[in-house]
């Protein structure tokens, strides 16, 4: 037995989650060559079924790329603080990946390990993620080798496992996914296989050794030369959460923000003095492998990576980590 | 998505008093001559309005395009750059490279929908008094009926259709040819590495075994010239480098610019009929010119309008220009992969990395990337070889080509000049023509 939903009647709920004020994000095609999860004003602009990973991640819904956390006013010698007297809209996201749902519990260590941050945490609290299960994996998908899946149910509220006939097997994995489907889905005697999703294509925890022990190893720097450094691995993964303060304002007030930062830039480890520890392209390349199959692991328990692909789908030297992992687990 | 905590940026907007609202007029004015002509209207006792705020700067060839889109920025309702009429620069030839400068920076703002009617230029020398008056009078009065101006707030339309290109796709079956000339410099000891593209991405082969790692098909993409610039890459001692008749370009730019020393690198061309992408269609440089070494024979392309795709976007309101240009750059995460990919970004630093003045704001807030990609976008005019690497290599999909093509129109109609074409030729920025034409300027 399993609850199921048409096609259709999705649309439909997601029109009315609009009408009802939430914002709702999902696959859209932004571009003649883009297909991003971004807000969308009508169910129509959806893409469900699009066989292709989206380029970005779903992470900026809930760590946007540049959030403002207080401001702050300046009158004589002193400085006022204002917090942020937001409301936070409810969000849906439709047709999250399994891979970019994942990617959730994982950021919510880091997140949450010393200080609780709130911005993070409310805007987790205050989104349903919907997710649909894979039909079609390509050359850069490795779910499966970092302990996922096509239909892992992990960081969804719900999974919707698609039938193929314009209908889905509705999972609802939380109380929130159970809220949002409640009267809407049917009842039936029909369950929907998965699919199976890609081989397993890399070892991480012969990464981790690799990152740990042949730290000064050449290979690095082989395997570095085509990197340009344009650190779109970093904005799109789903994972990747560093981030730079910054104070936005003049003589009279401004606010303090937080934005994106990516560690393959070479401004990201600068020091005042003109020194930069980490100075060649191989360096920040290393970092990237390193700090997600070793630092994370030896803090978190579980690998900074959920096999999306999209570092190495889109990067425009043909590098990224399922092509750096993958010599590593196979030499 | 920008931001989630709706709070409003802390520039306060201070244009509205209790006396109603009033433009704000930013004047960039020279030292010598229009800061004088100034000085004389006051001490004529001309009246002019106090709504002008004049920055007086060295000489109008000083005026970096940034600060008058940071005008902008801070909520200018309009701005008026003037100087000194030509042949009267105080330094020679000032206001000539200004000149030439406005009217491509002009094209360029216009393409993105800016007001142009609140974007003023004019020569005034420090005798013209009157002629200052009399200008402030009419900006004013102009920008007044025109109201206030929230500059990145557009019209929102749908996304355009471009008219579809042909995408032509050649054949690669000289890919043997290129092996074998690969293995044959690295043998020879002619080159110390290879620089080219293999199955992945690009390649740097240095043993001449490892020749067959170069291949020759429609994904060879990648524009080789920006590795040359790289410390890890140069290290690698004398270099050949694979090219395609486009990225062929880039290394007439980079010498040029003295970049590279075309005696030190040997040049592969790849005659290429096509890589089965839109910036194929067309081209004109199928075979390469100034290779050390041509591998195969490409049939000329069939001619085509190259600029058409402009037409689409010329063809909306200039506030539906905007909203089209808004909605593309709020989805920019500034990660910079345009400008890393691009062979023509080679700076140690560039300048949305300086803090120290701040020119461009450093987060991807909707001002800030209108800075940062008209920055990205001007610093390419004349130099921009049309290899499309910033938009392939864009994670949002942002149409940066469109913002090269209007300064690559600009610079052919306006100066008779393309990018690339003659590496001994005098670059567009940085050289003039007395005979240079500027309508515009009052």
């Amino acid at each position: 037995m399993s609850e199921i939903i048409s096609k259709d009647e999705l649309l439909r709920c997601v029109d009315e989650w609009l009408a009802a004020g939430k914002q709702v994000a999902g696959p859209k095609q932004v571009s003649w060559n883009r297909v991003l999860y971004t807000p969308v004003q009508a169910s129509t602009e959806l893409l469900l079924d699009a066989a292709t990973h989206p380029v970005n991640s779903i992470k900026e819904f809930f760590f946007p790329k540049h959030q403002k956390l207080y401001r702050y006013e300046i009158q004589g010698n002193d400085v006022h603080f204002i917090e942020s007297p937001e409301k936070l809209p409810d969000q849906v996201i439709v047709g999250a990946r399994p891979c970019d749902a994942a990617a959730l519990p994982i950021l919510d260590h880091v997140f949450n390990w010393d200080y609780k941050d709130t911005q993070y945490n409310d805007l987790r609290a205050a989104t349903t993620i919907v997710a649909v299960a894979c039909t079609s994996h390509d050359d850069a998908c490795f779910c499966t080798s970092v302990g996922l899946s096509p239909y892992a149910e992990r960081g969804s509220d719900a999974v919707l496992v698609p039938f193929g006939d314009g209908t889905y097997e509705v999972r609802c994995v939380t109380d929130k996914g159970k809220a949002l489907f409640a009267g809407k889905t049917k009842t039936s005697d029909r369950t929907a296989t998965a699919h199976e999703g890609p081989e397993v294509k890399i070892d991480p925890a012969k990464v981790k050794e690799f990152a740990r022990d042949r730290f000064n190893d050449p290979f690095w720097k082989e395997h570095a030369l085509a990197c340009m450094g344009c650190g779109m691995c970093a904005c799109n993964c789903p994972t990747c959460h560093c981030f730079d303060i910054v104070d936005e304002g003049n003589i009279k007030g401004g606010y303090r923000a937080r934005n994106w930062d990516s560690c393959q830039q070479q401004v990201f480890t600068l020091h005042a003095s003109g020194h930069n520890p980490r100075g060649s392209q191989a360096e920040r390349q290393r970092q990237r492998v390193y700090h997600k199959f070793h630092v994370y692991p030896e803090k978190f328990g579980e690998v900074l990576c959920t096999g999306c692909g999209n570092c190495t789908r889109n990067c425009p030297a043909g590098l990224g980590i399922l092509t750096v992992t993958s010599e590593i687990s196979h030499a | 998505m920008s931001g989630t905590n709706g709070f409003e940026p802390g520039v306060p907007n201070d244009r509205s008093s209790s006396l109603g609202w009033e433009p704000k007029i930013i004047a960039f004015v020279c030292n010598w001559c229009t800061y004088l002509g100034a000085d004389l209207a006051g001490t004529s006792r001309l009246e002019y309005p106090s709504n002008i705020r004049i920055l007086r700067l060295p000489c109008t060839g000083r005026i970096d395009f940034n600060l008058l889109v940071k005008a902008f920025e801070m909520k200018a309702d309009a701005i008026l750059v003037s100087g000194c009429h030509p042949g009267d620069c105080h330094y020679n030839a000032g206001n000539y490279h200004a000149r030439r400068r406005w009217t491509l920076f002009r094209d360029l703002l216009d393409l993105l929908g800016f007001d142009m009617r609140r974007i003023h230029f004019s020569w005034i020398s420090a005798a013209e008094g009157k002629k200052f008056a009399q200008i402030v009078n009419e900006i004013t009065d102009k920008t007044r009926e025109l109201g206030p101006y929230n500059v990145y707030q557009g019209k929102k339309v749908p996304y355009p259709t471009f008219p579809e290109s042909m995408m032509p796709l050649g054949d690669f079956s000289t890919e043997p040819e290129l092996r074998a000339t690969a293995r044959r410099l690295l043998s020879e000891g002619k080159v110390q590495v290879v620089i080219g593209w293999g199955a992945r991405g690009p390649v740097f082969v240095t043993k001449p075994e490892d020749a067959d790692k170069l291949v020759w098909n429609k994904d060879c993409l990648t524009n080789l010239a920006a590795y040359l610039k790289r410390k890890e890459i140069t290290v690698l001692g004398k270099a050949a480098i694979v090219v395609k008749g486009c990225d062929e370009r880039s290394l007439q730019v980079l010498q040029q610019e003295s970049q590279i020393e075309r005696e030190n690198l040997y040049v592969i061309g790849m005659a290429c009929e096509g890589l089965g992408v839109p910036k194929c269609a067309g081209c004109q440089v199928r075979q390469p010119r100034f290779a050390d070494e041509v591998i195969g024979e490409a049939k000329p392309a069939e001619e085509i309008d190259h600029y058409a795709a402009l037409d689409v976007l010329m063809a909306m309101q200039p506030e539906e220009r905007m909203g089209f240009w808004a909605e593309q750059f709020d989805r920019c995460v500034r990660c910079y992969a345009c400008r890393q990919v691009c062979p023509n970004c080679y700076c140690e630093q560039c300048i949305v990395d300086k803090n120290r003045p701040q020119e461009i704001p450093q987060s991807p807030t909707r001002e800030g990337n209108f800075a940062w990609q008209i920055a990205r976008a001007f610093h390419q005019v004349g130099r921009c070889v049309g290899c499309g690497e910033c938009t392939r290599a864009c994670p949002a999909g942002i149409d940066l080509w469109a913002l090269n093509l209007v300064l690559e129109r600009s610079a052919e109609k306006d100066f008779g000049y393309k990018a690339g074409m003659d590496g001994a030729a005098e670059p567009l920025i940085g050289s003039f023509s007395l005979k240079d034409q500027a309508e515009f300027i009052r």
